[in-house]
């Protein structure tokens, strides 16, 4: 007994253990999960994100001109998943926690990006041009390619152009940047 | 409370089915004489949600989220033991990196979860300011968590083939840092714990399960090995990192609620020594590796969760959405304990008693 009431005392003495907040600053880890976030100039479309996500708070909507690619952070779990799937790198965690919103807002949190397909440059079919980033890791191994000439090929074409002047002549077709068909 | 009176001077006193001991939901009948329970019948169901049933309808991914959900306090276990059940099922092999990060992550899990149980016990016992000590030395292993992997309760860290992402030697400072801090503290609680009268009066000698009654039930955990069984799945068949560590596995021969609180004691520091081994042998790599193909197949794998042995059972066909995913969870083993336990205790002390198998309500009726 006599070493709890030490505990206690010194727990006295030593003041409150819970931090000031709302009044003051609190514990925020630098990776702590608040929000997902998209980055429009990566994101390709490809679905991933959507597939993987089990709160299914992901939604894609494709139309002629592009899609818009929806989050839903109320319903987000904060699983990580997409994050850890998209292809391109494109999704990231943002650390502000400050989720705390009115009832009315609930549908108002989203994150959202309408991406519009580009004409392909050689042959005008629309298409998303990959950012130069990423066109430069997929043909590192390729000298003879020049990503920010490739990059703006639609899939046929790169393929094309592959074939005509690369001396290592790797098909890339494993990345489609053409727009598919929707999925039911 | 409704009391209804039968034969003799045998009374049937229904406790819960809310928040009989954690703020789940478990309904007891009890057959009383007086102050003591002479017989009880244990009815469960109330927060059946389904999940074997969701998981055969969701891709082998999302399976990894939901399994996470099965239950919040080893939902660790459940993601990771799920994760394992895939590798084996599909022939993946894991990084070895990746098997110290999941034992670490583990370990981490375990260290919170205990505690929590202690400061729940100190809280039925009607000692507060127990319960609050223990709560904020657990915090230190929150803010762990919540450092390390971005959560505090669902980490999502496992997924097939290793995890999600990587961490730094920042994380690893910072880990090393909060175990320097709760150390001392927790020795000061444990000791608490061990020696403190008016707990000891409480608990010594209360929810007896004999060595014979915990082989004949077969109990798993802490409730096994405070019966005297040295069972631990993670010395059985190590998995992840755990065949490359050293630690022991920690038994006592008191059968009562003392010797379960001090097996969760001392497994704590148990897994203390645990995790700084990680931090210490840790190799470097990669931590991930890709599911590159799915076909007919099937396999189980088990794991020791904070309250006993976790076994799941898979069978893949050649879609991604599994033909059947099955899971035993440790407290449907150590339910039935329970009626043992509470034969000739205290009706007051059947909350305390309900509360020594760490009981996970949620993840027995998923
Ligand atoms: S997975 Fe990445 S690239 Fe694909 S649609 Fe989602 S955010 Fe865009
Ligand atoms: S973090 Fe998980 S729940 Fe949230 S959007 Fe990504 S996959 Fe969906």
């Amino acid at each position: 007994m006599a070493t709890f009431l030490n505990t206690l005392l010194q727990n006295i003495i030593s003041g409150p253990a819970t931090d000031p907040f709302p009044f003051g600053e609190t514990f925020s880890p630098k990776r702590v999960r608040g929000l997902i976030r998209i980055d429009r100039d990566l994101c390709l479309g490809c679905g991933m994100c959507r597939h993987v996500c089990a709160a299914g708070a992901i939604n894609i909507q494709r139309n002629s001109l592009g899609w818009t690619i929806t989050i839903w952070q109320d319903s987000c779990c904060l699983c990580r998943s997409c994050v850890t799937y998209c292809p391109m790198h494109a999704m990231s965690i943002d650390p502000n926690w400050h989720s705390a919103h009115v009832e009315e807002d609930k549908y108002k949190r989203i994150e959202q990006h309408t991406i519009s397909y580009q004409p392909c440059a050689r042959c005008g079919t629309p298409m998303r041009v990959m950012s130069l980033e990423r066109a430069k890791e997929l043909y590192a191994a390729d000298p003879d390619i020049d990503p920010e000439e490739i990059r703006h090929l639609c899939r046929s074409c790169r393929q094309i152009r592959d074939a005509e002047q690369s001396t290592v002549c790797m098909l890339r077709s494993d990345i489609s940047t053409a727009p598919a068909a929707e999925k039911s | 409370m409704a009391i209804e009176q039968k034969a003799g001077s045998t009374f049937n006193i229904p406790l819960g089915p809310v928040h009989v001991a954690l703020e789940e939901p478990v309904y007891f009948d009890l057959q009383v004489e007086g102050e003591i329970i002479r017989g009880t019948t244990l009815h469960s169901g109330h927060v059946h949600r389904g999940m074997e049933n969701l998981a055969q309808h969701r891709n082998l991914i999302m399976n990894q989220t939901l399994t996470e959900r099965v239950c919040s306090l080893c939902s660790n276990s459940h993601a990771f033991t799920y994760a394992m059940v895939v590798e084996n099922a599909l022939g993946i092999k894991v990084p070895e990196r990746a098997h110290y990060l999941r034992t670490l992550t583990e370990e981490i899990k375990r260290v919170a979860s205990h505690l929590f149980t202690l400061a729940i016990q100190a809280h039925l016992c009607g000692f507060e300011s127990l319960f609050m000590h223990t709560m904020e030395i657990r915090e230190i292993m929150q803010d762990v968590k919540e450092s390390l992997y971005g959560n505090r309760m669902n980490l999502a860290f496992n997924c097939i083939g290793g995890t999600k992402f990587d961490l730094d030697q920042e994380c690893f400072d910072f880990l090393e840092q909060s175990l320097e801090k709760f150390m001392p503290q927790f020795r000061e609680v444990l000791d608490i714990f061990e020696t403190d009268p008016l707990i000891c009066a409480r608990i010594q000698g209360t929810g007896i399960l004999p060595k014979e009654e915990a082989i004949r039930l077969g109990v798993v955990g802490p409730v096994a090995r405070g019966s005297g069984l040295n069972i631990d799945v993670r010395k059985e068949t190590p998995y992840a990192a755990y065949g490359k560590v050293d630690f022991d596995i920690v038994t006592r021969d008191g059968c009562d609620l003392y010797a379960r609180t001090c097996v969760r004691l001392h497994e704590v520091l148990e897994s203390v020594k645990i995790i700084k081994q990680v931090i210490r042998d840790i190799p470097e790599g990669e931590t991930r590796v890709h599911m590159t193909h799915i076909f007919p197949s099937q396999a189980v794998a088990r794991s020791e969760a904070p309250r006993g042995e976790v076994i799941y059972y898979i069978r893949t066909n050649s879609t991604e959405i599994p033909e059947r995913l099955k899971w035993r969870v440790p407290s449907y083993m150590n339910w039935e304990a329970l009626g043992v336990m509470l034969r000739n205790a205290k009706v007051a002390d059947a909350a305390l008693i309900t509360n020594t198998i760490d009981p996970c309500v949620s993840c027995t009726e998923r």
